[in-house]
């Protein structure tokens, strides 16, 4: 190919990698942002598949390592890989559910210099978690919570705030006061893979969202320092958009189970677009020039209102992945700004929410339901 | 604000220097980058030296600024991080 005409101007660099290390998990919550397809993703990477793909992402000048799936401590290369990435100076954070994480699993990732864990709760109560989870976990995410912090390893609570948890946010925040975290992150539901199918039935209602912004707010104030609490208003309640990953193949890369390299972790639901495989091309090329990647990066591809709009590099268009699920051209304004001609798709489902049974999350019967 | 303490790193956070001199602090959440002075404090960062031997470090290095406006810009950072849960005191 002729150098100048595949050149691509103003390629930034990329700062964060997610490693979906494999897409099975022993928890079942309606709200997983993981495709419904999960089947199609059971031949995974390697060990040294991965190896190299890190490798390849400190050479692009990413500064940290994400390893999360599905749940990635059912790889057992997982320390291996940690180490492999602390070694090539990237920072490293493990995002699990915690019910695996016994001492010699975290002795190992400690060895390992593994910087950070995040470990999910379902509810700050068993009997409501275990069922989100579909599975009696809680108690021991309990467990794990201190046996992270007794191993030496920093620290964040996280909780997916639904329908059907967030009436109970104070208590979240209690927990994290009772086993001492000093980081939590709120995370407010957002519609994509598995909470895309079950949104009717975790959409949290006006009245939930107000309140849980006038509980932190007042936590904040009380707990000062001492509780970072990270609570960012849904989009879809919001009249401007997320900049979703800071826009669109500038900071985040993702790698599947498989090998896909996606520009958000959402973005395989793009059903328009071919996605590269680590497999076949580097992470390099892939992130530089790879068709994904170049379709929506910076301001060329946007239609109006964005492409005349002064907060055009500060929302980036919004979220692509939305505005595909939500029109299916995943190349227009996403529908959760007030500007987009196709608003009234998000206001219906926020304001007429329709009770449903969720949906819990399963290899096997995606194509089914 | 004790100022007598040594400071360090919170769990979790990394100090991360660029081959061309600049420097950066890596938390979960992201990147933290620092200017030429917050980098040459934090370098010196090592769970013994106090705010105040750092600052004096600076102040030996930098003969044009007068010591005492450096002492205090680098207790204003220190005081700046601990806010922020990136060292403790």
């Amino acid at each position: 190919m002729n150098e100048a005409a595949r050149s691509i101007p103003d390629v930034p660099r990329p700062l964060s990698l997610l490693c979906e290390l494999t897409y099975r998990c022993n928890l079942q919550c309606p709200y997983c942002y993981n495709p419904l397809d999960l089947h199609t993703y059971r031949d995974e990477l390697d060990a040294a598949a991965w190896e190299r793909v890190l490798g390849e992402a400190a050479e692009l000048g990413v500064l940290q390592a994400h390893f999360s799936g599905g749940e990635p401590t059912l790889r057992p290369e997982l320390p291996q890989l940690v180490q492999r990435a602390a070694a090539a100076g990237l920072y490293t954070n493990l995002i699990t559910q915690g019910t695996f994480l016994d001492d010699a699993l975290l002795g190992r990732l400690k060895s390992a210099n593994l910087d950070h864990v995040q470990i999910s709760v379902q509810a700050p109560e068993e009997h409501l978690a275990d069922e989100i989870a579909g599975t009696r976990v809680h108690a021991r995410k309990m467990d794990a919570l201190r046996r992270v912090q007794d191993a030496g390893f920093a620290l964040t609570l996280n909780c997916v705030l639904t329908r059907m948890n967030h009436h109970l946010i104070e208590d979240v925040i209690g927990l994290a006061q009772e086993y001492g975290i000093g980081k939590l992150e709120l995370a407010n539901v957002q519609f994509y893979g598995w909470a895309y199918r079950n949104r009717a039935a975790l959409m949290p209602t006006r009245e939930q969202v107000e309140h849980g912004t006038a509980v932190v707010a007042a936590a904040r104030k009380r707990l000062g320092s001492t509780l970072q609490i990270a609570y960012v208003l849904p989009d879809y309640f919001e009249e401007r958009p997320k900049p979703c990953m800071h826009g669109w193949g500038r900071a985040f890369i993702t790698v599947t189970p498989d090998g896909r390299v996606l520009p958000c972790p959402a973005a395989a639901a793009i059903s328009t677009l071919r996605f590269d495989n680590v497999r076949e091309r580097s992470l390099g090329d892939i992130w530089r020039e790879g068709d994904a990647f170049v379709a929506y990066r910076g301001t060329q591809w946007m239609p109006d209102p964005c492409k005349s709009c002064d907060r055009r590099e500060i929302d980036w268009g919004g979220c692509r992945c939305q505005a595909f699920l939500l029109t299916g051209d995943a190349g227009v304004t996403d529908p959760a700004c007030g500007l987009s001609p196709r608003h009234d798709l998000v206001a219906a489902w926020r304001d007429d929410p329709v009770d449903a049974p969720a949906v819990p999350r399963r290899m096997q019967t995606a194509s089914r339901t | 604000m004790n100022h007598a303490g040594a400071p360090a790193f919170e769990r979790g956070v990394r100090l991360r220097r660029e081959p061309d001199g600049s420097a950066m602090l890596l938390v979960p959440e992201g990147v933290v980058m620092l200017n030429g002075s917050a980098a040459a404090a934090l370098a010196l960062v090592d769970g013994e030296r106090t705010i105040d031997q750092i600052a004096a470090e600076i102040a030996r290095a930098n003969f044009d600024a007068p010591s005492e406006r450096i002492a205090e810009d680098v207790r204003v950072l220190f005081d700046r991080l601990h806010e922020r849960r990136l060292v403790r005191l």
